[in-house]
């Protein structure tokens, strides 16, 4: 549970000292309560102090990294449960399947899927993180063969190596254990084997147990081992999928069984694209899938994309001025926020109008009109900054611009600043299509 | 030169016709409501072409007047000039002079410490037996006579200069100012014979739109006299922020040398009052706003304006009045009042001291509303404030009819809820002409009681009164009609102003649970809220309740302070060691940058609701609601 | 060591009713009672989602891949309903009178006529999404809610800027309420006031949390739902409706339209987001695509457990 700032304040020193780089202890204490800073930069805090104010910020979820080099990914250390409440962090790495049983040709072409995608979306790179291996055969030197294949031309793409035979296991990682591959396959029997090859090569280890108790039980089994470097597997259908990674969030946060606390593996070759979609939004940090047909791996992507961006740091549009169709020098210009949904719900709306304009794009640092306004970051001087830096006097033969609907308590002072007439448009983007053909004609 | 005379009053004055009939009035002595600054943009300053030739663009006022005040001859004065001699009508809308200024203090109990002293002394002659210098034996008298140790005495070269001859000719009686510094004493006057009463100083609340003196008589610490002004800045722009747009355009001297005068009238009203002498006043101790602080010492504010907002001072500043151009005495001492951030200036560390909340173990709020809200949370241990804009309508602007509190404005409002007749009191009783703030909060509330609203503002259009009808843009509600009103037309509330006011007030309330989540409190658990500045004074308490303006607490748990920022600037003027005081409230304060705050705008769309979106916050309100909508219903 | 779920919550979605059977007074053959969770999407034993497919009478606006999905059907909402009903077999039909739309529009007894149409052809109770303008919403609403009284419609779609027509329809003739607000918990929570206010009984209401195209604002609608069901587990009855969300919204962005494999596209994000939507908390997922309804009905059987009575 967040402490207020106030219940910290009342735990630190109160001298006012400065040395945790802040003016006062009541700003160090807002800051910690924001989780800004850490409580260790107080070096006078009393040992209560320093329990209560560590364990509400070091991580909950352990930070497992998978792979080596640029295409590594880090996953766990969440804090939160929805990801309103704060934010998800490390959004999960979702692997094509291949068994070793197919043919080399086959393999390739799955790696290169995985490769070869790449989705950019608002200046973001989407892409897949890498390839799970399973040791269908059985064979020590298939799936050794099977890995070679993979990564012959690509060493650091970030693999899952599934095989419960210690043997098979201990002939792929001879391959590439030392780019940290995921090891999954560990069960009652072969768990000293595989924390043994685990502690080898340094690699992380997925855990499995057939209920929460057990799964904890076998996770702590491993940390006894002095491996840390875990992941618990929660694979089943769906439905079990979620009931189970519900109940491993939760208690995680709450950090009531030290076994839980880790990251949250899942193999969905059976339940398919619904499986990935479920486990993308529900806690998963490592999904393992059949390959996908593009259109699914692309709405899985960006379903990913939409559920780990900050809540609280809405995705931002570049400023600037925009054309919607091919706009002319007579054509309206509208001005809107940098906030991206207002973007492209305006952007929506005008296309669907077909008629050309301008979309004059300023920055309110991805807030929206209505925060904008309320918070200051919408103001005359914001919007004269625009007009200057887009040039928009050059492309077009008039100066009017539309503002939105909600900005209208600025529509004076933005003339009067700016020199340019303001025309107050709807509120709602719904209602552009209508504005449009009433007041433009 | 054209002559203008300006009616009702006949003021006569010469003026080129490259002077707008604005500039001519300013000119002739009247003071105008040019809130946009005198460009044509906001419509304030109305007057009326009575005879004689002047010249405008007649197509700008389209958007300002109806046919039928054309053909009366309105105009808008900022924008017409004169091309030869006229009348011209000036309507008293359009003057600001008799606007409301606070003058009242609560009055606290406050120790007699002032920071100035006179001393009347007799110096020993020198002699040759004993020839110390003439500062010495001075000062050795000083310290006699219960003053400072001589060693801590500074004593600049103009005073230094004026010693021997003033004591020779004195007969060796003088009386000497001594003003104590933050680092020792400094002598600021050395008078002959005995002046010890003659001591004054002044407490100023400056304001953006008002200035306040008091005048104090610093050996009695008795209020002897009070003076106001309006801040002459008005004419760079109303709001703050067009000020410091101003002062980057064209620099800060003017705007400056406008708050110095503006100042200097107050305080000449203040000493005319008294009949004291101005150059007897030997400091003044001011409150103002950041930015207001700034331009009156010529520091350029605009630093404030822009990311990431910072100040160029925050602690408290002492200057000398003859620096500043403060007409008191030229040595006397200024001092003024700390800030805690750009938005969180003197004015309100000078209301938390009058509250008396920084010295009490009781959790209180004060809250002060005006374009700008500022609030504050806290008790003797801790504290937090924060600060926004409230947007104008609370000030009457963005509001169709709405006006500052200037006479006619209609400042109270009573809706029967089953009939819908109004009833409304209006500033001197005048034929009303506008709206300010107070009764739109009425208005509001009142609405909302009627069920003419919905919790959102929305008018329901359906209820088939007259009063209610679908104005030009939005529907809007009737509360004076043509022949009531000083205007000769229907003054309305409408349904985009009720929205202003509630993105207004969800501002505020915002801000000030946003401080309450802070520290983990509820409003239980405020034991006394304070109103700062002038909405308090005249705004229904329950209705600012009832509307979600405030949080709910006991209506008898809401204190007045009135003019808190003078109020705390008296108390720092004759208590000197309030002063260190005044600077650790402001260092230590815990300040939220609203912007930055991720829960601001979740707060904000809670409160865009009558009263807020989460009821159980406002349970008595709820329930005196329910009463009413049962009431309504049954009819 | 047990390890246990202790959501603490203390509080249940309300039940609604949509549709009447002829023994509840109605044509219906089935009629639903949705609502009721106590707990999150999944967890515990609460009911499945339903899907309602959604059709028009006027598809001009709609997108392309609608229009050649559905060929023909889409200029005869009868017959597009029965194939909704018997071929796709969605649980509920959503009639989007998109024709309303139109400028001018005055066609009052064609709205009538369709509806009394559609009823006839199909059995399955029935979502009614009237007009958009506050200016004609009385009279179409009082069409519709006449024309299917007794029926249970569920009536859209109130907002806080026009709720009255189409809450005075509900109210004289037995309906439920859309309330759509846009992607606000706060927001939402308002307009469920209002209406209550106006006299829409709480267990007439639905929420329409608005529903962000995938890829363009559809976290927001999440988290949204997330919010709007964890306030009312932990006993905020004015959100303890049950939700309605629409991902068919996500087949006009430009990713969609401009696919080339446009009915693949269409049914991949469509299917994907309302997944998510109903894993947020969706009781009703109102999707467009005929494709879509298989893989989502596996979806949710798999992620449902089987339902306790
Ligand atoms: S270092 Fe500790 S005691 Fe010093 S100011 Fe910071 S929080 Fe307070
Ligand atoms: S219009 Fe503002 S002063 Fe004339």
């Amino acid at each position: 549970m967040a402490l207020k700032a106030l219940d910290i304040y009342k735990l630190l020193p109160k001298k006012n000292c400065k040395e945790c780089g802040d003016p006062t202890c009541l700003t160090f204490a807002m800051k910690l309560a924001q989780g800004k800073v850490e409580p260790d930069l107080c070096p006078y805090l009393d040992e209560e102090a320093k329990n209560i104010l560590g364990a509400s910020t070091r991580p909950p979820i352990q930070k497992v990294t998978v792979g080596m080099g640029t295409l590594s990914f880090t996953v766990g250390e969440e804090f939160v449960f929805y990801r309103h409440e704060k934010t998800f962090y490390h959004q999960p790495g979702i692997m094509y399947s291949v068994s070793d049983t197919e043919s080399d040709d086959r393999i390739r072409e799955v790696v290169s899927q995985v490769r070869g995608c790449r989705l950019t979306r608002i200046g973001i790179d989407l892409v897949l993180n890498g390839l799970a291996v399973y040791a269908e055969s059985r064979s020590p030197e298939r799936f050794a063969a099977a890995i070679t294949v993979v990564t012959q031309d690509n060493p650091d793409l970030p693999l899952v190596l599934m095989a419960s035979d210690p043997a098979v296991m201990e002939a792929g990682l001879a391959i590439c254990g030392n780019y940290l591959p995921l090891i999954r396959g560990v069960n009652d029997q072969n768990c000293e084997a595989f924390c043994t090859l685990a502690k080898k090569y340094g690699a992380p280890l997925v855990v499995s147990g057939n209920d929460p108790e057990q799964l904890a039980a076998n996770a702590s089994r491993c940390t006894g081992l002095g491996i840390t470097q875990l992941m618990l597997d929660l694979s089943g259908t769906e439905g079990e999928f979620i009931r189970a990674s519900t109940l491993v969030r939760q208690a995680a946060l709450a950090r009531s069984v030290p076994g839980l606390g880790y990251p949250v593996f899942l193999d969905v070759r059976s339940s398919g694209f619904s499986g990935l979609i479920t486990g993308i939004t529900k806690f998963a940090s490592v999904i393992v899938t059949r390959p996908l047909t593009r259109t699914e791996m692309q709405a899985a992507l960006v379903m990913r994309q939409n559920i780990y961006t900050d809540p609280q740091k809405p995705i931002q549009m570049t400023p600037g001025l925009y054309r919607v169709g091919s706009p002319g020098r007579d054509d309206p210009v509208f001005l809107t926020v940098n906030f991206s949904l207002t973007y492209f719900t305006l952007q929506g709306y005008l296309e669907s109008t077909r008629r050309s304009c301008w979309l004059l794009i300023v920055d309110t640092e991805g807030m929206s009109v209505l925060t904008a306004v309320a918070a200051g970051k919408l103001s005359e001087s914001v919007v004269k900054d625009a007009i200057e830096k887009s040039g928009l006097a050059s492309e077009v033969n008039h100066k009017t611009i539309i503002i939105p609907g909600y900005a209208s308590p600025l529509s004076g002072r933005i003339e009067e600043y700016t020199g340019w007439k303001v025309i107050v448009g709807p509120r709602d983007a719904a209602e552009i299509a209508s504005f449009i053909e009433e007041e433009l004609k | 030169m054209p002559i203008v005379t300006f009616l009702p009053g006949f003021r006569k004055v010469e003026v080129s016709s490259s002077d707008s009939l604005m500039t001519a009035a300013q000119k002739a002595g009247l003071s105008i409501n040019a809130v946009c600054g005198g460009v044509g943009k906001c419509g304030k300053c109305v007057m009326f072409h009575k005879s004689g030739r002047i010249r405008f663009d007649a197509d700008r006022f389209k958007e300002f007047f109806t046919q039928e005040e054309r053909d009366a001859g309105a105009i808008l004065s900022c924008e017409s000039y004169p091309e030869d001699d006229c009348q011209i009508m000036v309507p008293e809308r359009t003057l600001i002079q008799n606007q409301q200024i606070l003058m009242n203090v609560v009055g606290q109990a406050v120790e007699f410490n002032p920071s100035i002293r006179k001393y009347y002394v007799q110096v020993k002659p020198p002699t040759l037996e004993m020839p110390a210098s003439d500062l010495y034996r001075l000062l050795d008298a000083i310290f006699h006579a219960g003053g400072p140790n001589s060693k801590q005495v500074y004593v600049p070269l103009e005073i230094l200069r004026r010693i021997p001859s003033i004591l020779r000719d004195s007969g060796w009686r003088v009386t000497a100012t001594i003003a104590r510094l933050p680092a020792g004493y400094r002598m600021i006057e050395i008078e002959k014979g005995d002046t010890s009463t003659r001591l004054y100083g002044v407490a100023v609340d400056l304001g953006t739109t008002t200035i306040v003196a008091f005048l104090r008589d610093l050996t009695t610490g008795q209020v002897i006299g009070v003076g106001s002004s309006y801040n002459k800045q008005i004419s760079c722009g109303e709001d703050i922020l067009s000020r410091v747009n101003y002062s980057k355009r064209k620099g800060l001297s003017r705007l400056q040398d406008l708050a110095v005068e503006s100042i200097n009238n107050a305080i000449t009203m203040a000493a005319n009052n008294a009949g004291v002498d101005r150059d007897d006043i030997c400091e003044v101790v001011v409150a103002g706003n950041t930015i207001m602080t700034h331009m009156l010492l010529a520091i350029d504010p605009s630093y404030m304006i822009e990311e990431p907002y910072v100040p160029v001072v925050r602690r408290s500043l002492t200057a000398s009045a003859g620096r500043i151009g403060l007409s008191i005495k030229p040595e006397g001492g200024i001092f003024l009042f700390p800030a805690v951030s750009d938005f969180i200036g003197g004015d309100i560390v000078a209301d938390i001291v009058a509250s008396g909340m920084a010295e009490s173990p009781e959790i209180s709020l004060m809250i002060d509303i005006g374009t700008n809200f500022e609030v504050v949370l806290g008790n003797n241990e801790w504290m937090f404030a924060c600060a926004g804009a409230a947007g104008p309508a609370l000030e009457g602007g963005e509001v169709l009819f709405g006006m500052r509190a200037n006479p006619g404005a209609i400042e109270k409002v009573s809706i029967d809820s089953a009939t819908l007749d109004l009833k409304y009191q209006t500033i001197n009783g005048k034929k009303p002409v506008g709206i300010c703030g107070s009764g739109l909060i009425d208005v509001l509330a009142e609405l909302l009681r009627a069920c003419v609203i919905d919790r959102t503002g929305r008018i329901n259009t359906t209820l088939g009164h007259p009063r209610i009808r679908e104005g030009e843009y939005f529907p809007e509600f009737v509360l004076a009609w043509k022949d009531e009103t000083g205007i000769g037309k229907d003054i309305v509330v409408t349904e985009n102003d009720i929205k202003n006011l509630i993105m207004s007030k969800a501002s505020t309330l915002a801000a000030c649970i946003i401080l309450m989540n802070q520290a983990g409190i509820t409003r239980e658990d405020i034991k006394t809220l304070y109103f700062a500045g002038g909405f308090g004074n005249y705004i229904n308490k329950d209705n600012a309740i009832t509307v979600g303006l405030i949080p709910e607490v006991p209506v008898d748990r809401i204190i007045n302070l009135g003019n808190g920022a003078a109020e705390g600037a008296n108390i720092a003027l004759i208590n000197r060691k309030k002063r260190k005081f005044l600077d650790e409230i402001a260092s230590l304060m815990g300040y939220i940058e609203l912007n930055a705050e991720p829960t601001f705008m979740d707060e904000y769309t809670r409160g865009t609701f009558l009263p807020h979106t989460d009821l159980t916050l406002f349970p008595m309100v709820e329930k005196s609601l329910e009463l009413c909508r049962l009431r309504v219903e049954g009819k | 060591m047990t390890i246990s779920y202790s959501p603490g919550w203390t509080a249940s979605i309300r039940e609604v009713v949509i549709g009447a059977t002829a023994a509840e007074g109605g044509t219906r053959r089935i009629s639903y009672r949705i609502g009721g969770e106590s707990d999150l999407p999944c967890i515990g034993s609460g009911r499945k989602p339903l899907i309602a497919f959604e059709i028009c009478d006027d598809p001009a606006l709609w997108p392309d891949v609608i229009r050649s999905a559905c060929t023909k059907l889409v200029d005869n909402p009868p017959a597009w309903a029965a194939y909704v009903d018997t071929t796709l077999q969605a649980d509920l039909i959503r009639l989007n009178l998109t024709s309303t739309r139109r400028r001018n529009f005055d066609a009052y007894d064609a709205v009538s006529k369709t509806v009394i149409a559609v009823l006839q052809a199909t059995s399955l109770p029935l979502i009614i999404e009237g007009s958009a303008d506050a200016d004609i919403d009385s009279e179409v609403f009082q069409r519709c809610g006449e024309a299917g009284e007794k029926e249970k419609l569920v009536l859209g779609t109130a907002e806080a800027a026009r709720y009255r027509s189409v809450a005075a329809a509900a109210i004289a003739y037995g309906h439920s309420v859309i309330a759509q607000s846009p992607i606000d918990v706060n927001l939402a929570k308002q307009l469920n006031i209002l209406l209550r206010e106006a006299g829409v009984p709480d267990d007439r209401i639905l929420i329409d949390p608005y529903t962000g195209a995938l890829g363009y604002g559809f976290e927001y609608t999440y988290s949204t739902m997330e919010r709007i069901r964890f306030a009312a587990l932990k006993g905020d009855g004015d959100l303890a409706m049950p939700m309605i969300c629409a991902p068919s919204d996500t087949l006009t962005i430009k990713e969609v339209r401009a696919a080339v494999h446009s009915h693949e596209t269409a049914v991949s994000w469509e299917v994907a987001t309302a997944v998510a939507a109903a894993l947020a908390g969706a009781t009703i997922l109102v999707v467009r695509h005929p494709g879509s309804l298989a893989p989502l009905r596996t979806a949710i059987d798999s992620l449902w457990k089987e339902e306790v009575a």
